[in-house]
């Protein structure tokens, strides 16, 4: 997959108060959301997806979801996304 | 497009598929995850990782559901474990390659009097099967050696043929000959010898009979010396062909009265089952036997034998000859003119009447000219 993130990070490498390192998430006109830096998976369903970050837990909620990819890192979910939360 | 790109799609059953997708994607990237339901989940992987998520799925003991490969790859692999295919492959190349060295046809070209089996014949016993090994040379040389008859050859294997062209010998026609004699075909008069070649034993007006010997296939030079020749020649003679009838002063004639009695049996495995025979009184009577399967099956074949009587009756007719006279005369013609139905030339026509003890015999003889000499054959 693309990784356009990596990309910003190297534009932003000077910015110190930028934490690039824990987790970033960018939605896609609530119809796609992709995660980079998850630690791993915790619910799947077509209406909750979360997973577990640096700081804790983040819940995606929405309709017709699905895992479009997952890999060690990153995971891109495609569907109706109402919510994003992070607990 | 899923078709086109070499990914695995696995169907899994199990508890805590969140975690097992967890472990799955450090391994290998997973697309398409969608949760059926809380037990089921359907998601896709490399083709090329797929035996890695098996042996996953397998260990944390997952049921595969379904897993179906798409893509080039797993197609060409598909059939490159069908053993079967393979095999076949094999055998068939092989078969090809050995069948393909052998010599399946010869065609043999321009021979006219010479048995083309017999040049097959020679060139399979004496020369090898293998189009590689066959020397074309030779086999022109050995043809010529061999067959007095050959005055060129020329040999070329062309595929899986073998082409033999022959020229023959020019050889006259008298040397071609079967060097057989002329016989007789019929009785009679020779009137005319036109003699080719041979030498003609008879002479006009000898009387020959069928099967004698008229011309011998051979001549004889002035220093005496005797050389075989095909016989030829032309031979005419009259031929007698006669027949005859004969007339009865009294004759019996036997008619049938128009009176019938059928007897029937029907048979089931040659046994009688049953009988009709109604009391048959005739003094003189013929009769006509006929067999009709009942059934048209072969497990019952019920037949039935059909015995009709025909009545008879004897009459005594006494007949004039002078009143039928011509009538036998013409019908003795008849007779004799069906022997000699080929013939183009009559040259006479007469009859002769005999009478002894209430018979007439009428004998006609018709005297016709014919060619009479043919070779025997064999």
């Amino acid at each position: 997959m693309f990784n356009f993130l990596g990309e910003i990070k190297e534009n932003l490498k000077t910015s110190k108060n930028v934490d690039f390192n824990s987790f970033n998430i960018i939605n896609i006109s609530g119809k796609m959301l992709y995660v980079e830096g998850h630690l791993g998976l915790v619910t799947l369903s077509k209406e909750l997806i979360s997973f577990k970050v640096k700081k804790g837990v983040v819940l995606v909620e929405g309709k017709d979801m699905v895992l479009s990819e997952l890999s060690e890192n990153t995971i891109k979910i495609v569907g109706v996304i109402s919510k994003v939360e992070q607990l | 497009m899923t078709k086109f790109k070499n990914v695995t799609r696995f169907k899994i059953s199990g508890l805590n598929q969140e975690k097992l997708l967890n472990e799955i994607s450090k391994t290998c990237s997973l697309k398409g995850v969608d949760r059926l339901s809380k037990n089921e989940t359907v998601f896709e992987c490399s083709y090329f990782s797929h035996k890695k998520v098996e042996k996953i799925l397998k260990n944390k003991n997952i049921e595969v559901l379904e897993k179906q490969h798409f893509g080039i790859v797993s197609k060409f692999k598909q059939m490159a474990t069908s053993y079967g295919l393979v095999v076949a492959i094999i055998l068939f190349s092989v078969f090809c390659v050995v069948q393909n060295q052998f010599i399946v046809q010869y065609e043999i070209v321009g021979t006219k009097n010479l048995s083309r089996t017999e040049i097959v014949e020679f060139i399979k016993n004496n020369f090898s099967h293998n189009k590689y090994l066959i020397d074309t040379e030779n086999v022109e040389i050995g043809l010529v050696e061999t067959f007095d008859q050959i005055s060129f050859a020329s040999c070329i294997v062309k595929g899986q043929t073998v082409v033999v062209n022959i020229k023959e010998k020019l050889m006259p026609d008298e040397m071609l000959g079967n060097f057989l004699p002329i016989i007789a075909n019929k009785d009679g008069k020779i009137t005319k010898i036109e003699l080719i070649s041979g030498t003609a034993v008879v002479k006009v007006g000898d009387y020959v009979t069928k099967g004698s010997v008229l011309v011998e296939p051979y001549t004889i030079d002035t220093s005496g010396k005797l050389m075989e020749v095909e016989a030829k020649a032309k031979i005419s003679a009259e031929v007698y062909n006669q027949d005859s009838v004969e007339h009865y002063e009294n004759s019996v004639e036997i008619l049938r009265t128009g009176k019938v009695v059928e007897h029937s049996e029907i048979t089931l495995f040659g046994l009688s089952i049953y009988n009709l025979k109604p009391e048959m009184n005739f003094e003189y009577y013929e009769t006509e036997v006929s067999h009709v399967n009942l059934i048209e099956n072969i497990f019952l074949p019920f037949k039935m034998k059909k015995t009709v009587y025909y009545e008879l009756e004897k009459r005594i007719i006494s007949s004039n000859f002078e009143e039928v006279e011509q009538e036998f005369i013409e019908k003795a013609r008849k007779k004799a003119l069906e022997i000699c139905k080929n013939c183009d030339t009559i040259k006479e026509e007469y009859y002769t009447i005999r009478h002894v003890a209430g018979v007439d015999i009428i004998n006609y003889c018709i005297v016709t000219l014919e060619e009479i000499g043919v070779t025997n054959v064999g």
